[in-house]
């Protein structure tokens, strides 16, 4: 195997500037505003979470960094230049996975994975073999031939087997099997060994998990939240359950404490897990049976954001 | 609700035919209306009709519904075909000029595409307009079959609909059968409409009888194609390749038929082919000569032939898959491939080798007209002398103009070709390749050379065609480099539309059909602006009478060099103007 790495010796070289850097980002279209003052960050070399629900802004938050579609306020710099007016030799320099690859009917998959590599500026024809062997795809099919995770394959191996210093990954693995999610994985954590930045918008929270240092969540065309995922945790809320012998009543009051709810001898509440050590001593003072303490999922963090449109 | 409809018993042998499938209850109704299950029928003969034809009435009424424009455009445009053909050769020619127009349409490269001519010997009005024109309705019926019979049944399967129709109380052949009879009933409609068309025409067709005949003559081919498109839906699991192979089985029978009936006019001795063809049964019924209606049974004997066979073979197969095996391609990209030129070549590949056929076999055909023009000359229509430079310059003059005929055709590939653009951008293909090292101008531009560089080419191989086809049947060489140069000189007229048609798709692709409007009002100006003797500020309106119809007009090297430099021009604006506007995206 012959893996090339001069990505790594590229992308190593000291760069001053972030990655990514998104300020007060605006796009309407017509009346409706997609982008509303967004401000997204994201350091050169690591994986970024982008997370949002479906028409949160994700998909044109990417587009708008390819210059495909012209954002209406707002500073953006992607590897330290504007993505609209350097578009092209930007993109030389990055490369992109759509959620919804469409393919041409009458191309073959190897086709056009070497035409968009060599587009992007050459095809690395070792690496390239050896995703399509990972990601066992048929590049001998027709682009009509293909179903949605195939296509989406397509994409993918063009991508990754580019010697690129960024990833724009706009849900990519929709359509993926549990099997080629695995794959997909490693392909991203190899891509960070070699020092490559990794925008991964997605709405499958243990990708995100797995992969992301940090973690952004758009919310209707702003980011709400964004941060280590150690660090959105802390914000969050811990769930606890304990068994005791009797009621502890100051938990009614303690602040921190939330949605107690008393179950038979089980007790159930979530807590700030900013306010966690107050908690614990003072359930420390009490007969306590047993406790589990569950950290906020992604799930929770999300929910949190998101559920507070319907209070 | 629906219980009876539950059963998995199959019954196969039943018959397909289409009377008796009208007859039958819609299925579909059941559940509105019919008494309770079991108390009807006996339940046997229940699940025979439940199995296959389930849902037959609301398929059929659904198929109406998305067909509301569709239908009606195909009836009433074959039927106003029907009515200008008949009109106008009504209004234009005269006892005179019939007979020598149908000196020239005797000819045996006349019969190779129009047909057997019957009745040429003694001509009337109604017979040349069956003998010229009949085949041409008939090409439409069956183009109407192929395309109506492939959109509700292959189209459906490959973008997945069937599945979820197949999925709900329908049978395993509903949908193939309400197409049939969804579209015999729309060849019904036709036949119908172009006899009225026909029999209510200045060309006074009597008796009423052999207009119906020539009108069910048309509907007979379309039954056929019907047929047909039905089979070719079962082969391949791709609509365009179905209706693809359907077409050019179309083409065959064209062909087959056309080389009978050059025989036949000829003299010859292979007359029996044009008996081995659809197209060839339903030209053999001889409205107002021989007025056979006997013909048409073997139409009718076809489908009821092909039919079960397109039952049979979509039983044989899955859902959504083909008889024919797809073909594997190349594992990685030629060295080639690898420029947006590249691409957007590849792209249009296919389509620049069919037009460049399709043109250089109109271009020898055309040509080798050139020599009956010639001879047939003094007893034309004076009208149409006139556009093809008068009685004395005849050959240089049809020429010339055919020169103009063939840019109008090009224009036709080239405005398709720009639309192509479009399509891959509305297609979601455009994104990924500009996220790629591409710009914008490149990509477009890229894509406009194939166009502009694809109608060049395209006039060349139709001017060498015409100047062959006309110096083989003249004998004189000499026809061929004006010839050639007369049409390649057209070509700027078509980059001026190109030009059009990109400036409207960098600014606002919403409004490229500004191309088509610009070309069709051009075409008319050019072809018949003289003869409706209209002002000379209006004509000028039109980019296809600037260039000149050389060799009998001299070229204009101004009016060459502003609709070049026209259509490069526009196409440059609209580069700049997509370098600034926002992609379609998902």
């Amino acid at each position: 195997m012959t893996v090339q790495t001069s990505t790594a010796d590229r992308t190593t070289t000291p760069h001053t500037s972030a990655a990514i850097e998104m300020t007060a980002v605006v796009k309407t279209y017509g009346r409706v505003r997609a982008l509303d003052g967004l401000t997204l960050s994201v350091a050169r070399g690591e994986v970024h979470g982008f997370l949002g629900p479906n028409g949160a802004g994700k998909s044109t938050t990417i587009r708008i960094l390819l210059g495909i579609l012209r954002s209406d306020a707002g500073r953006i710099s992607l590897l330290g230049e504007n993505p609209w007016s350097h578009a092209v030799s930007l993109h030389r320099r990055l490369a992109y996975v759509p959620g919804d690859v469409e393919l041409w009917p009458g191309l073959t998959g190897g086709e056009a994975i070497d035409l968009f590599s060599r587009l992007r500026g050459g095809v690395d024809t070792a690496k390239r073999d050896e995703l399509i062997e990972r990601f066992d795809l048929d590049p001998r099919k027709k682009g009509r031939t293909y179903s949605k995770g195939n296509r989406q394959k397509v994409a993918l191996i063009s991508a990754l087997a580019s010697n690129v210093e960024l990833l724009l990954l706009d849900e990519p693995t929709a359509g993926l099997d549990p099997l080629m999610e695995a794959v997909f994985q490693e392909c991203i954590r190899e891509a960070k060994d070699q020092g490559r930045t990794v925008l991964l918008s997605s709405h499958i929270l243990a990708q995100v998990e797995a992969l992301a240092d940090r973690v952004s969540i758009i919310r209707a065309g702003r980011i709400v939240e964004t941060g280590a995922l150690a660090d959105l945790r802390h914000l969050s809320r811990t769930t606890v359950t304990v068994q005791v012998e009797k009621d502890i009543p100051q938990l009614t009051t303690m602040t921190g404490v939330h949605d107690l709810v008393r179950e038979g001898p089980q007790l159930h509440f979530s807590a700030d897990t900013a306010q966690l050590p107050g908690i614990m001593r003072a359930l420390g003072e009490h007969d306590i049976r047993s406790l589990t303490a569950t950290p906020p999922t992604l799930e929770q963090l999300l929910l949190r954001h998101y559920g507070s449109e319907d209070r | 609700m629906n219980t009876h409809t539950a059963t998995t018993a199959r019954t196969r042998g039943e018959n397909p035919g289409s009377t008796r499938l009208l007859t039958s209850a819609p299925p579909g109704t059941h559940g509105r209306h019919a008494a309770p299950a079991g108390h009807r029928d006996h339940p046997a003969h229940r699940a025979e009709r439940g199995t296959n034809l389930t849902g037959l009435g609301t398929l059929l009424r659904f198929m109406l519904r998305r067909d509301r424009w569709r239908l009606p455009l195909w009836v009433l445009g074959l039927s106003a075909m029907a009515a200008y053909f008949s009109n106008a050769i009504a209004l234009v020619l005269d006892g005179s000029s019939l007979e020598a127009m149908t000196v020239f349409a005797k000819n045996p490269v006349m019969g190779l595409i129009t047909g057997p001519g019957y009745g040429f010997d003694d001509i009337t009005v109604p017979r040349f307009i069956v003998g010229m024109y009949g085949v041409f309705l008939m090409l439409g019926a069956a183009l109407m079959s192929i395309l109506t019979i492939s959109r509700h049944t292959r189209s459906e399967e490959q973008t997945g609909r069937a599945e979820l129709v197949r999925a709900d109380v329908t049978g395993r052949h509903t949908q193939l059968i309400a197409a049939l009879v969804l579209t015999l009933g729309m060849n019904v409609l036709v036949a119908l409409g172009t006899t009225v068309a026909f029999a209510a025409s200045e060309a006074e067709p009597r008796p009423f009888s052999s207009a119906l005949l020539f009108g069910a003559s048309i509907g007979a081919v379309g039954w056929v194609f019907a047929g047909v498109a039905a089979v070719t839906a079962q082969l391949s699991a791709f609509a365009r390749a179905c209706s693809g192979i359907a077409g050019a089985i179309l083409a065959v029978f064209f062909i087959v038929r056309g080389l009978g009936d050059m025989s036949a006019v000829q003299g010859g001795d292979l007359e029996w082919l044009s008996w081995l063809s659809p197209l060839g049964w339903a030209q053999q019924t001889a409205p107002f000569t021989l007025d056979r209606w006997w013909p048409l049974l073997l139409c009718v004997g076809l489908l009821v032939v092909l039919v079960p066979v397109a039952l049979a073979l979509q039983s044989k197969r899955d859902l959504a898959a083909g008889i024919l095996p797809d073909r594997l391609g190349r594992p990685t990209a030629s060295a080639a491939l690898s420029s947006p030129f590249a691409l957007a070549l590849r792209l249009q590949r296919s389509s620049l080798l069919w037009w460049s056929l399709g043109v250089l076999i109109m271009g020898v055909v055309f040509g080798s007209f050139t020599s009956a023009m010639a001879e047939s000359a003094d007893g034309m229509p004076p009208e149409i002398l006139a556009i093809m430079g008068g009685a004395d310059g005849i050959v240089d003059g049809y020429l010339g103009f055919m020169g103009l005929y063939f840019a109008i055709i090009v224009a036709v590939f080239a405005l398709i070709s720009a639309g192509g653009l479009r399509a891959e951008e509305q297609g979601f293909r455009t994104e990924p390749v500009l996220a790629t090292g591409v710009s914008r101008p490149g990509w477009m531009l890229a894509w406009a050379s194939v166009s502009f560089l694809g109608a060049l080419l395209l006039m060349a191989l139709g001017g060498f065609g015409e100047g062959f086809g006309a110096a083989a049947s003249t004998g004189d060489w000499d026809l061929l480099g004006p010839t050639f140069v007369g049409h390649l000189a057209q070509t700027p007229a078509i980059w001026a539309l190109l030009g059009i048609a990109f400036l409207a798709y960098g600014i606002v692709p919403r409004v490229m059909g500004i191309g088509w409007i610009v070309f069709a009002a051009s075409a008319v100006l050019a072809f018949f602006g003289t003869m409706l003797q209209l002002d000379e500020a209006i004509l000028d309106l039109s980019v296809f009478v600037h260039i000149g119809q050389y060799p009998s007009v001299d070229l204009e090297p101004a009016a060459i060099a502003w609709l070049t430099a026209g259509g490069i021009v526009l196409t440059l604006i609209g580069a700049v103007g997509f370098r600034r506007r926002n992609l379609i995206t998902a």
